[in-house]
């Protein structure tokens, strides 16, 4: 008899902490099997809850003792049965998956995030290891733009993303509300306000697709190239392996050579309507 | 072709064959008509193996008549090494996770045709590289007769894509059959083994030299009106082409494609909670030609048919060269007669290498 061991099987996880960031989005925090492998800025876990299924969500922090958060937005069938869930409860967690963002290509280079949307979460972990290890990066730019003003994350940690030493943060609404006195317009109207050194930036897009077209032309008609913008993308994944197929762009499984992707990989799919 | 490896004998032998590997402990598995179809399923003896009859394949339509020759019908080796529907694993109540087991029973496949062999191939690129548990441990018991194709049908087009109607190697025995005689090729240990016992006698010049003639005029048959060189660079010219929504007007997206392809390797994974408080997580075939192939909570990547079509024609034609060094597609036409309105993949690759070849270098 042979044992059908597959990469399928979920290790168990243990929610020791949620957090409610949205009226429908949440933080969970995992602590997870001690060998199970820790995950880099910009790769994704698939989270099984027992009797619905599995979903790929990225990596929102490591925290100090080793918690993997995810923020999950709750939109289907899966993701919805993360509001019942409470500390202490259990769900599957198969992973890390996916490249992550390109670490080794930020050193020594001034680092510009554009973010749309729950498209933060996976640059959370990101500004965390830049924040970590200040001296390794140039300057740190956080774009980020969301609907409405209750629609942003973590605006508990915008304080402290400002106290970062060489740092700049603008956030923007898409339609602000009463209390919001911020600035008013999608993430690219950011983009005019920065300074940015194109001899010497790497910028990580991740938000919806209409928005990460509309950065990608802003931000190379501010003079950077191709292989200067790195675009994670979103597509139904169930295996996270490079094999069931769903993930596909063109060639490329975003799954295994992505989720992360230079733009130069891609521009050729990028543009293609309904790839 | 070196002598040693071909041998000469009647149908006979191939029964005498079919009872030596049933004996040996296989599990013998091979078509055998099954309401009016061509099924490949279990066999436990060789008069189940279908003769006298035909299949008559065209786009959109499957019969069988009385004739000399079969080739295939909607089923290929990926039921018995990726099989529709698998039991991953249990869930409980108390999160226990209970793996399943399989039994390490040998399979040998008799008288499957030269496309399946290549597909097999195909799928070790995958499901073996990738190392699904199931897939391998079929695999690695499997003993593979190939009966080659004297008489490719009208969706057939192996040659083209350079996979039949003749095995090349891959097999353990391969065998042909030339007016009333079998010629037999040998291309394992094991096949020489078996053939050994069969004490059959090395190929004479005569039967040879019939043999070479029904091989050469087989080959000329089964081409499309295209060819594979640059085929996959040609075919990318077209992704933004109209011409993809001409060719799917009638497409139903109803995925048969996807089912009848002997290399389609797509699946999804399902729970199936049960009463008893178990969850099952259940692997499925999935094609990308179903709705909801390429949705994601909040958005649809894919939603109209045409781009589907788009992507499962370049997936087989192009990408797949460059995700496992080979095309995705074996030419067994199968596509092509489960098609319930006849969309014929020979047909759209002319289109739209005659739009990529009038709209120049769009890019």
């Amino acid at each position: 008899m042979v044992k059908l061991v597959s990469k399928f099987i979920p290790r168990v996880a243990t929610i020791e902490k949620t957090v409610t960031e949205t009226h429908n989005i949440k933080t969970i925090y995992l602590k997870v099997p001690r060998d199970f492998e820790r995950p880099k800025p910009g790769q994704f876990n698939e989270l099984y809850v027992r009797g619905a299924g599995e979903v790929p969500i990225s990596i929102s922090d490591i925290t100090e003792e080793g918690l993997i958060a995810h923020t999950i937005r709750f939109v289907g069938t899966v993701t919805k049965m993360f509001t019942e869930l409470e500390e202490g409860d259990k769900i599957g967690i198969r992973g890390p998956y996916g490249n992550g963002w390109p670490l080794s290509e930020l050193k020594g280079k001034d680092v510009l995030i554009v973010a749309g949307g729950v498209g933060l979460a996976p640059l959370r972990s990101l500004i965390r290891e830049i924040e970590q290890n200040r001296d390794l990066y140039g300057k740190l730019t956080i774009l980020y733009g969301a609907r409405t003003p209750r629609d942003l994350l973590y605006r508990y940690e915008y304080p402290r993303y400002e106290k970062i030493p060489n740092s700049e943060l603008l956030v923007t609404v898409d339609r602000g509300d009463e209390s919001w006195t911020g600035h008013v317009g999608v993430v690219t109207t950011l983009i005019p306000k920065v300074e940015i050194n194109p001899e010497n930036t790497i910028a990580l897009v991740c938000g919806p697709e209409i928005m990460m077209r509309f950065t990608v032309k802003d931000l190379m008609a501010r003079g950077l190239k191709e292989n200067q913008i790195y675009l994670s993308l979103e597509r139904r994944m169930r295996c996270g392996v490079g094999f069931c197929g769903h993930c596909q762009v063109g060639p490329l499984f975003v799954c295994t050579e992505g989720p992360v992707f230079p733009y130069e990989t891609i521009k050729k799919y990028f543009w293609v309507n309904q790839i | 072709m070196t002598e040693v490896n071909y041998y000469c004998g009647t149908e006979h032998d191939l029964k005498r064959l079919f009872d030596a590997i049933r004996e040996r402990g296989y599990r013998v598995i091979g078509p055998k008509v099954i309401n009016g179809v061509i099924r490949l399923t279990e066999l436990i003896d060789y008069s189940e193996f279908p003769r006298d009859v035909e299949d008559i394949q065209v786009p959109g339509s499957y019969r069988l008549v009385k004739g000399k020759f079969f080739r295939h019908g909607p089923d290929s080796p990926k039921k018995y090494l990726f099989p529709p529907k698998l039991l991953l694993f249990k869930v409980y109540n108390d999160w226990r996770i209970e793996v399943p087991e399989i039994e390490e029973e040998p399979i040998a496949l008799f008288g499957i045709k030269p496309c399946d062999l290549s597909a097999i191939e195909a799928m070790d690129r995958v499901q073996g590289e990738l190392g699904d548990p199931y897939y391998n441990t079929v695999r690695k018991n499997l003993l593979i007769i190939v009966e080659n194709c004297v008489e490719p049908g009208d969706t057939c087009f192996c040659t083209t894509m350079g996979t039949g109607p003749v095995a090349k190697s891959g097999f353990d025995i391969a065998f042909t059959r030339v007016e009333n005689y079998v010629v037999f090729e040998v291309d394992s240990e094991l096949g020489t083994e078996l053939l050994e016992g069969l004490n059959l006698k090395p190929l004479d010049p005569e039967t040879r030299s019939k043999y070479v003639e029904i091989v050469r005029e087989a080959s000329s048959k089964a081409k499309a009106d295209f060819a594979i060189e640059g085929l996959p660079e040609e075919l990318e010219l077209s992704l933004d082409s109209p011409v993809y929504k001409e060719i799917t007007e009638k497409c139903l997206g109803c995925a048969n494609c996807n089912m009848v392809c002997p290399t389609c390797f797509c699946f999804d994974v399902v729970d199936v909670p049960n009463l008893d408080g178990i969850a099952e997580r259940v692997r499925v075939w999935d094609g990308c030609f179903s709705y909801n192939y390429a949705i994601v909570a909040g958005g649809h990547f894919r939603p109209d048919l045409w781009a589907r079509y788009r992507h499962w024609l370049l997936h087989k034609f192009s990408y797949w060269l460059k995700q496992f060094g080979r095309f995705g597609c074996v030419g067994c036409g199968r596509c092509i007669t489960w098609c319930p309105v006849g969309i014929d993949v020979r047909e759209s690759i002319v289109k739209i290498l005659s739009w990529v070849r009038e709209h120049g270098e769009v890019s």
